[in-house]
């Protein structure tokens, strides 16, 4: 993981030089498959449309990521705190999981139109489960003798719960979050397919009724990078907020 | 001689716990005195519920019969008021030195800032001068200890409970923290209830040692060690006396296994 950002590069590079050599040798019709020349001077060439719908869908994606996230953690904190509320609620959110989320999608459209909320709402339901699962299991795996110390000091559950479960949850949770980003963008653009009017999901389906396959590629090579970008954005937080664990030789 | 204020007072104490379909019992019938102010170490074989009787100390347990009383701190329970040193140092790695050793303070609703303040104030009787600022993780085993006790002292408990606190470290390191914690009691003293399994140790620091039974555990000898104080560890532990003291806990020992 070290050895820095050229071997992907140039990987990615060799790739893209194949598929374009293979596209114009085999004089493929564009309509099918473009080559990576002709979706890079679309996406130039509609550098604006791009930009802008690609806006509205990061900005779907966010506030479902951030109100998932935030859902996740207290539905976490909360069956850790109460066991009786886990015991209760944990097949409920298995259940939440097998709901297949493009039929849940217009249902929401129903709802609340065209507007963010059944985006932000369909990101928010796929992201609040890994969250939630993860937040769980990082506060189980706290040491019971920590936990007996404070005690010992006079600190009640909710000081144990900040002082002791959450600090030493955050590696798991924070991989309850990546999981959750990478979810998230599908989140988003499965939100957009079932009722919008600008974002880069709606840009596929407009590109794809026209049967422009160049847009179509350059639209999912904006949603690739933007989905990239996140996940990497969270393992920065992530070394920041637990920047403590290079020195720990073993863990709590 | 003046009659002592009696610190903790142990009657009649049992204790059964459930291990999957086992009940085992750790203690039965257990009485115990701990005078107030002296270094008292309660020594027995693995398993033999001495870590049962620390919790009950602590209050983090309750006994099935018989009462824990702590006349030095009068009526109520006995958890948040006694000290409390676990076995493993349970640093929390996300913590510096400083934040560690303020933890107990912290959690006895002492502002964070003045809790790190005070910590501050005693690292360099506990050896930790320029480690404020470091994580657990890069700290010696006996580091780590000294920071462990340290979160614990800082709270000014009168009765204090150090679970083999040495267990994990080396002879040499061991020696040396031993004597400093001598030092450290003389200077500040309290009650100290020091559990091992090391008669070597229990003799060299206690005034009394309490030698128990193999399950369910029962103090079997109560052993007044009458070695002047302060003691140096390399004459006292070559000492005729000290040997003498040895063997008489060893015969005990042996007659009960």
């Amino acid at each position: 993981m070290k050895s820095g950002i050229w071997p992907p590069l140039l990987l990615g590079a060799g790739i893209l030089a194949v598929w374009e050599i293979y596209v114009r040798a085999a004089g493929i019709d564009p309509l099918l498959l473009p080559p990576p020349s002709a979706v890079a001077r679309y996406l130039v060439g509609n550098a604006r449309i791009m930009v802008t719908n690609g806006a509205a869908t990061l900005s779907e994606l966010l506030v479902g990521f951030v109100s998932g996230a935030i859902i996740g953690l207290s539905l976490g904190i909360l069956m850790q705190v109460w066991r009786w509320f886990r015991e209760a609620a944990y097949p409920w959110l298995v259940a939440t999981q097998m709901v297949p989320i493009p039929a849940v999608a217009p249902i929401l459209v129903l709802w609340f139109g065209f507007t963010i909320v059944p985006k932000a709402a369909t990101v928010a339901l796929m992201c609040f489960f890994p969250v939630a699962v993860n937040t769980v299991d990082g506060l189980s795996g706290v040491n019971p003798e920590l936990i007996r110390l404070l005690r010992t000091f006079g600190a009640g559950p909710w000081k144990v719960m900040s002082m002791a479960a959450l600090p030493s949850a955050l590696p798991r949770i924070f991989s309850g979050l990546r999981v959750a980003m990478a979810l998230s963008v599908v989140g988003a653009v499965v939100g957009e397919w079932v009722g919008s009017t600008h974002g880069l999901g709606y840009l596929m389906l407009h590109y794809e009724n026209r049967g422009e396959t160049a847009g179509l590629f350059a639209t999912v090579a904006v949603l690739t990078a933007m989905g990239i970008i996140l996940f990497f954005l969270v393992g920065w937080v992530e070394n920041w907020a637990i920047s403590w664990r290079r020195y720990a030789k073993e863990t709590l | 001689m003046t009659v002592q204020p009696t610190a903790m007072k142990v009657r009649g104490v049992s204790r059964t716990y459930r291990d999957g379909t086992r009940s085992v019992t750790a203690l039965e019938g257990t009485n115990v005195d701990i005078p107030d102010g002296e270094f008292v170490s309660i020594v027995g074989p693995s398993a033999c519920g001495k870590s049962t009787l620390l919790n009950l100390f602590c209050g983090l347990d309750k006994p099935d019969s018989g009462s824990i009383e702590a006349p030095v701190l009068g009526e109520g329970s006995l958890l948040g008021r006694v000290g409390y040193m676990p076995q493993q140092d349970t640093l929390m790695p996300w913590r510096t030195v400083t934040d560690n050793a303020a933890v107990g303070l912290e959690c006895l609703g002492c502002g964070r800032q003045e809790a790190r303040r005070r910590a501050r104030e005693h690292m360099d009787r506990f050896g930790l001068n320029g480690f404020e600022l470091s994580y657990p993780g890069q700290l010696s085993g006996g580091m780590r200890q000294r920071v462990a006790m340290l979160r614990t002292f800082l709270c000014g408990r009168k009765i204090n409970l150090l679970d083999e606190p040495f267990g994990k470290l080396d002879a040499i390191t061991r020696a040396s923290m031993q004597t400093w914690l001598l030092d450290y009691w003389q200077e500040n003293r309290c009650t100290i209830v020091f559990v091992t399994h090391d008669i070597d140790e229990a003799l060299f620091l206690s005034d009394v040692v309490h030698l128990m039974s193999p399950r369910p555990g029962r103090i079997i000898l109560s052993l007044e060690v009458d070695i002047p104080r302060p003691r140096k560890y390399g004459e006292v532990v070559t000492s005729v006396h000290f040997n003498e003291l040895k063997s008489s806990l060893l015969r005990s020992l042996g007659k009960e296994a």
